[in-house]
This record gives structure tokens, C-alpha cells and sequence, in this order.
């Protein structure tokens, strides 16, 4: 009987509240919610601040040639078309919604023309074989508290940055997002990696600011 | 005796955190609310042998006869192809796509649900809002602002807000900014489908409200296919230039 007693104790004290929070804590975060890329001069606390600009890319010099040739009024960005994930998550004031359910996790842009939506499948690995997509084929998993991202399979239409540094479709991102501060920022750290364009991987770092707002209606027809 | 002691205890024990979890709020929700998945529009011959059938499937000709006359005569004087902002991957509002092409992920969370369209370029995401009545005065948007409740296994939606810029259908039918749209939202046939009772409103453009219902079959897998429109970036710009041309030239007519 004593035994059963000590027995109960312990399980007794394990559905405690914060018990259960420490059980819940393994779970992934909950990062349901609206952010917005926070701007280049703002420091949080700690010193975090964004880092790399997609101005000064390693570009191959065959990339570097093939930029000079663009002509830049053809950007995605000045008619409205998909900007792909690694240049729309490095802009200023980006915002997102970030929709977490079973088997995906979405992230719509406001600025749906620019960023359209991201479907990060997290119970799939990579399809053998696709189409090459703007947006990528992108699959999730969580380390910790990280959502690790995994992207490629794109088609060559989106371009790497606003000077018109192209990528190709060997083009390959892996992007890692955490909440920091207990939930009020997203840290976004992605590497791009793509042999025929970069001489070597490039990595960038944005936060995002948790927003309480709701996520507006921004149609980029009507900024022309 | 001790034996079966334990077990209840220990049984007791282990369920308690989920059982804490658990009584998290979900006031007003049906127990099966999560309707998470990828939905595409189900016509009447693939409804054959389910006993469900859309109602008044011909939209247009159900929406012509309930214009009012100044409607009806903007509705005529209108360019199918110039003033079709859809056809020319702009936005062009909630009315049109989900009765006629009607795929949509379902996305809930715990304040808000949001169906985004496949034609996210033009549809966009219609974002229904289940924490919080309209705002005094919303300010007119393409999609308008949505409310949800429920009432039983039925979430009803109330969208308000809309600017005056899209059209109700495929016939380019006007409407105001005073657009009430109200869907009925409900999973049949064991959630394999999910039906919309669609009742649309407007004081100033229709003569009456106008009704229609549709089905969306749940598709095996939440996979979204990929869909740029304009992909062909040459064609769309050449497509483009036309339409807003031909825009141009009837509006100088006008004059």
C-alpha cells in the first residue's frame, strides 16, 4: 500500500499544471500569428538586428554578367508578380500571417501579388518529381523550438534581389525560424545555396515583430 | 484490490494533463470544427448518387434577374474585357470564384478562419473573423470584412465592408459598397463535403436578395498546387496592354 501511495504521488504530482506545461514545452511552439519584418536600424535587445542585405550577393561571374543584361523594368516587383521567398523575406515591412495546421504550415503575405502564399508540408519529404514552382517546394520539420525549412525545386522566374541577380533552378534555401522573447519576435535566418549562381552560400538574418493587429488587405495593382 | 486501486490511480494520473488541455475554450463549436483541408468545387454530374445538388448553378442568370434597372444598364455597358480586372491577374473579389472555380484551403485557428482561394491573385484570402462582431465602419474592401458564429454544426458568415469595385459574376453585374453577403458554412456527408448556402444582399443593385448553394469535396491531401497567374510573364504583358488599351480608348468614348 505504501508503494501504490508513492506511486500515486509521483503521478499524481506529474498532471500538476506545470507538469503539464514542462510536457508541453517539447511540443513546437505556437507561432500562429501576424509579424512584420522589422526595420534595419531598429536593435532589440541583446544587439539582435538584421543582417545581410541581398545588395552584396557572392555572385558567379557568369551570374554577375547575365545581371548586366536584365532589364529592370522587367523586376517582378514593379508589375506585380511573385518576388519568391528568399528576396520577399528579406524586405522591410513584410508582413505575414503565419497559420499553423496538421501537415502545413501556411504563411500568407499581405501583399499577396508579391508573396502570394508558402505551404511548408511537415509530414512529407520532397516529391521525386515536380514541376519547378516559384515559390518552391518547401517541406518543414522542428528542431526545438526551430522550424527548420527546406526549399527547392524552383523555376528560374523569381530573381535574387532588386539589381537583377538571377538564380537558377539548382537554387536551394533552408530557412530557420524560432520565436525569441518569449513569442513577441520571430528570428528568420535563411541560406541560400546555388551552385550555377552563388560562388558560395549566402545566408541573411531578419526579425520579425509579432503584431496584434490584423493582417490587411495590400493589392499591389492599386500602388501603381 | 491494491492492484486495481493503482491502476485507476495511475489511469486518473496520466489523463489529467489532456483532460486540462482539453477544456481549452471552444465555446459555440461544434465538437468536429476542424474542417482543415483542401476543398475543390463539386458540379452537379460529380454530385451524381449524393443525393446533394447546387442550387441555381447558371449564377448569372439568377443574379441578371434581380438587378435593378441602372444595374442592369452598367452591367450592358460594361467590357467583359477591358473592365474584367480577373482576367488580367488583378483583384477581383469573392463574388465570382468561389461559385464557379471554387478551390480553397480551409485554414482555421482559433480566432479566425481563412479560405484561400486558388486564384489567390485575383480571390485572395477570405478571412473570417470568429472573435469579434464587424468594426463600426469598415472601410470598403475588395473582400469585405467577415464575422463567423455558430449555430450548431453551421458557421454562419456575415461579410460586410466591400468596395464597389468588383462584379458579382461572370456577366460583369455591378454592386455597391452596401453588399451583404451571408454563407451558411457546413460539413455533409461525413465532411467530405463541405456546403455553402450563399445569400447576397444589396439594397441599391438588386431588386431582392439572390440565393445559390454549392459543394466542395475534400481532396485526399492538403497539397496546394502552385498556381501563378501570368506565369507566361511575355503573353500576360502583351494580354495586358490590350485590355487596358482597349480600357482607355472606351473611356475617352465616354467622355
Amino acid at each position: 500500500m505504501r508503494h501504490a501511495l508513492v506511486i500515486f504521488a509521483t503521478l499524481a504530482f506529474t498532471a500538476l499544471p506545470g507538469f503539464a506545461q514542462a510536457r508541453k514545452s517539447a511540443a513546437p511552439p505556437d507561432i500562429t500569428g501576424v509579424y512584420k519584418s522589422i526595420s534595419s536600424k531598429t536593435v532589440l535587445p541583446g544587439g539582435l538586428k538584421n543582417s545581410g542585405t541581398l545588395a552584396d550577393l557572392p555572385l558567379t561571374p557568369a551570374a554577375s554578367q547575365q545581371m548586366k543584361t536584365v532589364n529592370l523594368n522587367e523586376d517582378p516587383a514593379k508589375v506585380c508578380q511573385p518576388l519568391g521567398p528568399f528576396r520577399m523575406m528579406a524586405r522591410e515591412s513584410t508582413k505575414i500571417q503565419i497559420l499553423p495546421v496538421p501537415g502545413v504550415v501556411a504563411i500568407l503575405f499581405e501583399n499577396l501579388s508579391h508573396g502570394l502564399i508558402r505551404t511548408v508540408y511537415t509530414e512529407r519529404g520532397h516529391p521525386a518529381k515536380q514541376s519547378p514552382l516559384w515559390m518552391g517546394d518547401s517541406i518543414g520539420k522542428w528542431e526545438g523550438d526551430t522550424l527548420v525549412i527546406d526549399t527547392n525545386n524552383f523555376s528560374d522566374a523569381t530573381w535574387l534581389n532588386d539589381a537583377g541577380a538571377q538564380h537558377s533552378n539548382a537554387l536551394h534555401l533552408m530557412e530557420r525560424v524560432r520565436p525569441i522573447m518569449n513569442g513577441r519576435y520571430l528570428e528568420y535566418k535563411v541560406t541560400a545555396d546555388d551552385a550555377k549562381a552563388l560562388t558560395k552560400p549566402y545566408t541573411y538574418i531578419r526579425y520579425y515583430e509579432k503584431l496584434n493587429s490584423e493582417i490587411g488587405e495590400d493589392i499591389c495593382e492599386e500602388q501603381e | 484490490m491494491k492492484a486495481r486501486l493503482l491502476s485507476f490511480l495511475v489511469a486518473i494520473c496520466l489523463a489529467a494533463p489532456t483532460l486540462l488541455a482539453e477544456t481549452a475554450p471552444t465555446a459555440g463549436k461544434p465538437k468536429s470544427w476542424d474542417w482543415t483541408g483542401y476543398y475543390v468545387l463539386a458540379r452537379t454530374r460529380a454530385l451524381q448518387g449524393t443525393g446533394l445538388k447546387p442550387v441555381n448553378e447558371d449564377l448569372d442568370k439568377t443574379i441578371i434577374e434581380h438587378l435593378k434597372p441602372w444595374a442592369k444598364l452598367k452591367m450592358e455597358a460594361t467590357s467583359g474585357d477591358a473592365d474584367d480586372t480577373g482576367a488580367v491577374c488583378k483583384a477581383d473579389g469573392i463574388f465570382r470564384n468561389p461559385p464557379f472555380a471554387g478551390r480553397f484551403l480551409w485554414l482555421p485557428s482559433t480566432d479566425m478562419i481563412a479560405m484561400v482561394f486558388h486564384e489567390i491573385n485575383t480571390a485572395g484570402v477570405h478571412r473570417i473573423y470568429t472573435n469579434r462582431p464587424h468594426p463600426k465602419n469598415p472601410p470598403p474592401t475588395w473582400n469585405g470584412d467577415a464575422v463567423g458564429h455558430w449555430e450548431g454544426d453551421t458557421l454562419v458568415v456575415d461579410t460586410i465592408g466591400f468596395s464597389d469595385k468588383s462584379w458579382l459574376m461572370s456577366a460583369m453585374e455591378p454592386h455597391t459598397e452596401e453588399t451583404r453577403m451571408t454563407e451558411r458554412i457546413r460539413q455533409v456527408l461525413d465532411g467530405k463535403y463541405i456546403e455553402i448556402v450563399t445569400v447576397v444582399e444589396d439594397r441599391h443593385a438588386l431588386t431582392s436578395a439572390y440565393t445559390y448553394t454549392r459543394y466542395y469535396k475534400k481532396q485526399d491531401s492538403i497539397e496546394w498546387p502552385e498556381n501563378i497567374c501570368a506565369e507566361d510573364l511575355g503573353n500576360w504583358r502583351e494580354w495586358r496592354k490590350k485590355a487596358l488599351d482597349k480600357q482607355y480608348r472606351e473611356s475617352k468614348l465616354v467622355k
